[in-house]
């Protein structure tokens, strides 16, 4: 009936700091799992090291919580070694892109049959608010006090360029468009990438004027833009100011790949 | 079914006040045991899926419950002859 039964009651309430867009994740990925009607028995959940990666201890499937950026290995040898099982990755910004990054191009080459929620946070959270690969241009962060001076990774265009058979982005507050998005890329044979765009109000919201947390998500809903929205713009020449990123599902192609259920 | 608060789940961060569509969940006064100050609700008979959830035999809205980062948002079954309010809406 509802996707509650899927975590472990007794770990919760979780250690996520009040407001952070984490568990609201956890939910959509939940939500979208319970509508698969696959065994818990028959799904592992996989991750590394971050905030974000702590989620598979507070759900009650199998799961791996693996070293730092190797979740996507990990759950490459789960998925190869037995092709029955369901695997879904849970990973963080900072272990999908910095540190696992070579892990998460060849993953998207391959194109096995993952499915991976990056809850993007643009930032590491657990270790003090370092930057990330993906703090925007010019955010704070206790490595960049003067701004953030590196153009951040697209995590979705590197997803596509490396071949991902479903690419898509949605953030924190768009909680049901997320949830079709997850089950979308978990019927979709082959890699299939959902990033989740979350606010972290500990350690980015604090340092770039987001003091409540309800200010981080109006800037996550007012700087997105659809999909449609951007192929219009560009159709018609418009201009598409710097700071908004886009949303949708961004790619969906049938790629052979690798290690599909029998 | 009614709309319920988890208080020792909750940690104050009222990101409810802000999605639901119905204004249901306000922002509180008090703080509880554990130094929270948990939303209140304001009028929760007006809730589509308290109301409509039984009859459509699935969650109709649910943004709340889904966006609640901290799962202390649910919805439980009234007691039998439990007195309770209803929504008229104009």
């Amino acid at each position: 009936m509802s996707y509650e039964e899927w975590y472990r009651q007794d770990r919760l309430p979780h250690i996520y700091c009040a407001g952070c867009g984490n568990g609201t994740i956890i939910n959509c990925t939940l939500a979208a799992l319970e509508q698969m009607a696959w065994k818990k028995e028959d799904t592992v959940f996989v991750s590394g090291i971050g905030c974000s990666s702590r989620a598979p201890g507070y759900i009650v499937t199998d799961s791996l919580h693996t070293t730092h950026g190797r979740a996507i290995a990990f759950a490459t040898g789960v998925k190869l070694a037995n092709p029955d099982l369901h695997v879904v990755v849970i990973t963080g910004d900072g272990d999908l892109a910095a540190i696992g990054g070579n892990h998460f191009i060849h993953a998207c080459r391959r194109n096995i049959d993952l499915t991976v929620v990056c809850m993007n946070n643009q930032i590491y959270g657990m270790t003090g608010g370092q930057g990330s690969p993906t703090t925007p241009l010019g955010c704070l962060s206790t490595t960049t006090p003067y701004g953030c001076v590196e153009t951040p990774f697209d995590l979705c265009d590197l997803a596509i360029a490396a071949g991902a058979n479903y690419v898509s982005r949605w953030t924190s507050y768009h909680v049901k468009e997320l949830e079709k998005a997850v089950l979308a890329g978990l019927q979709t044979p082959g890699f299939s990438f959902i990033e989740a765009l979350v606010q972290c109000p500990t350690a980015f919201g604090r340092r770039n004027k987001f003091k409540q947390v309800a200010d981080q998500v109006e800037y996550l809903r007012s700087h997105s833009m659809l999909k449609a929205k951007r192929d219009r713009l560009l159709e018609q020449g418009e201009h598409i100011p710097g700071d908004m990123f886009v949303v949708g599902e961004l790619e969906r192609r049938n790629r052979p790949a690798l290690g599909v259920k029998r | 079914m009614k709309l319920a608060i988890d208080e020792t789940r909750c940690k104050g961060c009222n990101l409810c006040t802000k999605v639901c569509p119905y204004k249901i969940f306000k922002e509180g006064k008090k703080a509880n045991r554990k130094g929270i100050i948990i939303p209140e609700l304001d009028r929760p008979e007006r809730c589509t899926n308290c109301r409509l959830m039984h009859l459509y035999g699935r969650t109709l809205c649910g943004v709340c419950q889904l966006t609640c980062p901290d799962q202390a948002i649910h919805w439980v079954e009234e007691l039998p002859y439990e007195p309770k309010k209803v929504a008229i809406e104009y």
